[in-house]
């Protein structure tokens, strides 16, 4: 017999099914001897299963809710600590003014890009220079880009 | 729970610790490792209170939350390093055979039947992880299909599938013991 319901047999002993699928795999069950079989299996283990489950070991619930306790309240402390670090937040806040202000002043300085005569890009393509010219024309950015990222550096040597 | 509540959260821990200790320790065998798990699933779930929409029953969400962690846990490898077999528990000492109720009059039945559910524990030990959990769920924790479902994150055909080919394992162990 084709289409045996061998992944519904676990659903049907435990009563599963909706009932047009517990119909159909009851009308398969009297049919097949075999599946019949192998359902009184799934049930004799599911039940053995159940019945024999390991028992975990004991615990005392008294110490485990203040261990969890602890736990809730560290964790609880180091997300504080990190929003409530007032250097990282103000440094945080120093370093998205400056790069708003550059990327502000580099929108301003350049309005628009000129057109390429063809002079220009036949020396380009000959040269590959074209591809590294949106870098060379920011290279005085990238180099403001250097201190802003040395300024802790810097702030330190002016101090000492 | 919503609102964070610490009374609220209190109550709710003390509702369900023993559950959640308990299917930490069914898929990881391991009694610290379960404290710890089923500790950490109760800080998530404070920690991620507000994002639960009451679509799912709550113990499905927090049954999911929890057997994320326990089998990442076991994925890991550090889960996996305790097999039960016969060996003693490392926690009381005792062996799964000496844990087991023996409600048989005859002690050589008694016996015999004891040695094969010891078997097939220790294969349900060795199952796929998923396919594990889902007959922890099943069997242990009473959930239906569609829960271990919405429990494991799949679909309740993958599901079945997961419990067909864990419980045709099972029964060849049964039967060869």
């Amino acid at each position: 017999m084709a289409n045996h319901p061998e992944t519904e047999l676990g659903p049907y002993v435990r009563g599963e099914l909706a009932p047009s699928e517990r119909e159909r795999v009851a009308r398969h069950l009297e049919a097949c001897p075999d599946c019949r079989q192998d359902a009184e299996r799934v049930r004799a283990l599911l039940t053995e299963l159940g019945d024999s489950v390991p028992v975990a070991p004991a615990v005392n619930w008294g110490r485990y809710r203040a261990e969890l306790r602890l736990k809730l309240d560290a964790r609880r402390a180091r997300r504080r600590a990190w929003w409530s670090r007032p250097l990282p937040l103000a440094l945080s806040a120093s370093l998205a003014g400056v790069l708003l202000f550059f990327a502000v002043w580099s929108g301003w300085r350049s309005p628009g890009v000129e057109p390429m005569t063809p002079e220009e890009a036949i020396i380009g393509r000959r040269l590959d220079l074209l591809r590294q010219y949106s870098v060379v024309e920011r290279l005085d950015l990238l180099e403001e880009f250097d201190v802003i990222r040395s300024l802790d550096q810097l702030a330190g040597t002016q101090e000492g | 729970m919503a609102y964070r509540d610490e009374a609220a959260f209190d109550l709710l821990v003390a509702r369900y610790q023993e559950r959640a200790y308990r299917l930490a320790w069914s898929i990881l065998r391991n009694a610290e490792d379960a404290r710890d798990l089923s500790q950490e699933a109760f800080i998530r779930l404070y920690q991620s209170a507000s994002s639960f929409a009451g679509r799912a029953k709550f113990s499905t969400w927090f049954y999911r939350i929890l057997v994320n962690l326990c089998l990442d846990h076991r994925r890991k490898g550090r889960g996996w390093r305790l097999w039960l077999r016969d060996e003693p528990d490392p926690d009381s000492g005792e062996s799964l055979l000496d844990r087991q109720p023996a409600p048989f009059a005859d002690p050589v039945d008694a016996l015999g039947r004891e040695r094969t559910l010891t078997k097939v524990w220790a294969a349900v030990d060795r199952l796929a992880p998923q396919q594990r959990a889902a007959v922890i769920l099943q069997v242990q924790e009473e959930l239906t299909t569609p829960e271990i479902a919405a429990v494991l994150k799949c679909s309740e055909a993958t599901v079945r599938v997961h419990l067909h080919r864990a419980l045709r394992t099972l029964k060849k162990t049964m039967e060869t013991s």
